[in-house]
């Protein structure tokens, strides 16, 4: 089998592991646009302000690629997938065939429309060449603004923050990490940042970025001008489904795949950030824009490529953990509720000083979690999120200390039991033997 | 492959095998020194209950382990040869990020809020069972009174 992979990050780098493991006669080509080998994406603002060495990004080691025997080409784009000849060109005029293809051409930061974007002093955060940049600013930087309050954008404002930069996140919302955290929490959040010297504007947003030839202030909506050296731009990402769309296949905001991870050709299959996916939380298509999906999915698009039929499931979409300076957080599934009364959703919480829990339910199943403060345990609400698991009985437990998996002992979670019972009954020779043994008696 | 087993019945709850845990986990290698210094000592099997019942919950070294997957520096890893799943001693470092902790069923990973000292960075770190690797027993399976615990050779 000839297997080809768009992409090398979380969902491209995982498939061609899964792929080499599976099949050991395949031949496996992965195209990568970019000039580095797998690096995680996630760790580049750790990167930016020196927490973390380039060689610390790459999260299957340097020469992964070469271990496995996976043909490797870097700097290589993919332009047109011919489906009728099932062969992939690049942009180079490089062909290669495929037996079956994977799409894991993840996704791309979007822009807002505001005058001065190709000034000098612009970026996104997207890419270790961004990291570059952002490391790069602290030389002639003192002033820098961030646009958009979510995830990506707290990330960098935090790097910048610690290169000793003074940084202004600018949030058309009227909170930070709108589409992760409810009111309460993302004041937490907030206070935690600000205690870092990150000034936050909230309500507000940028109109143009003024500069000649590099910038020099930005213009919000208010007519403020703020002044500053340095522009990141973060307000969200957009799938990168063109190829698939020009190639004739199901999209819509992402590539659409079925639940075995298989697009509307059965030889393509498509993984991570440019596909949409079912959310459990919610009930509604979504994208899908987190490291943790990509893999999983990235593990059952490659076995059901190699001829296997494993069913990608309990999919959710907003699944973070965050922990900028002190305050850890973890927010997962359906967070945000437009009308609390309405739908049938319900939430409990409790909160005290930076900690903050609270639960969505909706009937008898729990859809959605923050979870500020105090983390512990989180994977467990996530897994009743993600299994739909029937919280009925334990309703007025669930936010209780001592509420645990031991509640849900039988659930195994598809993993293997670790509880044995001890074939024997109170009173039986076989009960005192255990009993004497467990005394010290014998041994 | 070695996991640990757990006979629910014999649990009597005295929790001497979290002690032990936090105790081999310390670097002091002794509870009571461990309490007075940093970083604070933390348990990584939990004893629960439930209906007044005492349940150890502990790491079950997942066939297909979700802290792995969801690892995003990529030093969660399943060792292929003892099929023991930790984040430490690879090449790539826990930055904590805390999506294993996010990721895990059974609650059995934890924070550190203590930042490591060693190495060039300081990142608090994910601390889930380890299997004790400077012992042939863990601790846990050691202390434990009643039997409960056990590190049994499994196939996969
Ligand atoms: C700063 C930052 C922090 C983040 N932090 C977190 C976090 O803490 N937790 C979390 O869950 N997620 C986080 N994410 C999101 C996470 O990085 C993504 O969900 C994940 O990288 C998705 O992986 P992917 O393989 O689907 O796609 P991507 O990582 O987007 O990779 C796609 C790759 O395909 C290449 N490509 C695209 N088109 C082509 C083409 N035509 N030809 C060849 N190659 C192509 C791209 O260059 C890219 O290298 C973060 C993202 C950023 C930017």
């Amino acid at each position: 089998m000839r297997y080809v992979i768009i992409g090398s990050s979380a969902a491209g780098a995982q498939a061609a592991e899964e792929l080499c493991a599976l099949d050991k006669d395949s031949k496996i080509v992965v195209v990568s646009q970019e000039g580095y080998p797998p690096y995680s994406r996630c760790l580049i603002s750790r990167y930016a302000d020196g927490r973390l060495l380039e060689s610390d990004l790459y999260f299957k080691t340097k020469d992964f690629f070469k271990k496995c025997g996976v043909e490797e080409n870097l700097h290589t784009t993919a332009a047109k997938i011919d489906r009728a000849a099932k062969k992939l060109i690049c942009e180079n005029a490089k062909e290669i065939e495929y037996d079956k293809l994977l799409i894991a051409t993840g996704a791309r930061p979007r822009f807002p429309k505001i005058d001065g974007l190709d000034l000098s002093g612009v970026t996104c955060f997207h890419s270790l060449d961004d990291a570059y940049r952002v490391a790069e600013s602290v030389a002639f930087v003192k002033e820098a603004v961030v646009v958009g309050a979510g995830f990506v954008g707290l990330e960098a404002a935090y790097a910048l923050t610690r290169l000793g930069i003074k940084v202004t996140v600018v949030e058309r919302c009227s909170q930070i990490l709108p589409n992760q955290l409810d009111i309460i929490a993302s004041k937490i959040i907030q206070r935690d940042l600000e205690e870092l010297g990150v000034e936050v504007i909230l309500n507000e947003s940028l109109i143009s970025i003024n500069g000649t030839e590099s910038v020099y202030d930005v213009t919000t909506a208010d007519k403020a001008h703020i002044k500053c050296e340095f522009v990141v731009i973060a307000t969200g990402i957009t799938p990168n489904k063109e190829l698939a769309e020009q190639a004739g296949l199901d999209t819509d905001r992402g590539i659409l795949v079925d639940e075995f991870l298989m697009t509307s050709d059965a030889n393509i299959f498509a993984a991570g950030d440019c596909i949409e996916i079912q959310d459990v939380s919610t009930g509604k298509r979504t994208l899908s824009a987190t490291w943790f999906n990509a893999v999983l999915q990235a593990k059952f698009a490659s076995h059901n490529m190699a001829g296997g039929r494993r069913r990608y499931t309990g999919a959710v979409g907003i699944q973070n953990a965050v922990q900028f300076h002190q305050i850890p957080a973890i927010s997962f599934g359906k967070t945000l509720i437009e009308d609390e009364s309405s739908d049938g959703y319900e939430v409990i919480s409790i909160h005290s000083g930076n900690v903050y829990k609270k639960l969505v339910l909706k009937e008898d199943k729990i859809c959605g979690m923050i979870f500020v403060g105090d983390i512990a345990k989180s994977g467990f609400y996530a897994a009743l999120i993600r299994q739909e698991v029937d919280v009925s009985k334990y309703r007025d437990k669930l936010l209780d200390q001592d509420f645990s998996y031991a509640y849900f002992k039988d659930e195994n979670f598809g993993q293997m039991d670790p509880y044995k019972t001890i074939p024997a009954c109170w009173g039986s020779p076989v009960w005192w033997l255990q009993r004497a043994q467990c005394m010290g008696i014998g041994s | 492959m070695k996991r640990l087993m757990v006979k629910l019945e014999r649990c009597s709850g005295c929790k001497r095998c979290e002690l032990a845990c936090m105790e081999e986990h310390s670097a002091q290698k002794n509870y009571c020194l461990a309490t007075l210094g940093a970083p604070e000592p933390k348990t990584r099997i939990f004893v629960e209950s439930i209906n007044d019942r005492p349940m150890p919950v502990v790491c079950r070294h997942c066939n297909e382990p979700l802290c792995v997957s969801a690892c995003m520096a990529g030093c969660m890893q399943k060792d292929p040869v003892t099929g023991i799943v930790n984040n430490m001693g690879h090449e790539q470092q826990c930055v904590g990020c805390w999506m294993c902790i996010m990721a895990c069923p059974y609650g059995v990973i934890n924070p550190s809020f203590d930042v490591a000292q060693t190495g060039k960075n300081a990142f608090a770190q994910a601390l889930k069972c380890d299997f004790c690797p400077e012992r042939e027993t863990p601790a846990c399976v050691v202390a434990c009174p009643n039997d409960v615990l056990e590190a049994e050779e499994i196939k996969e």
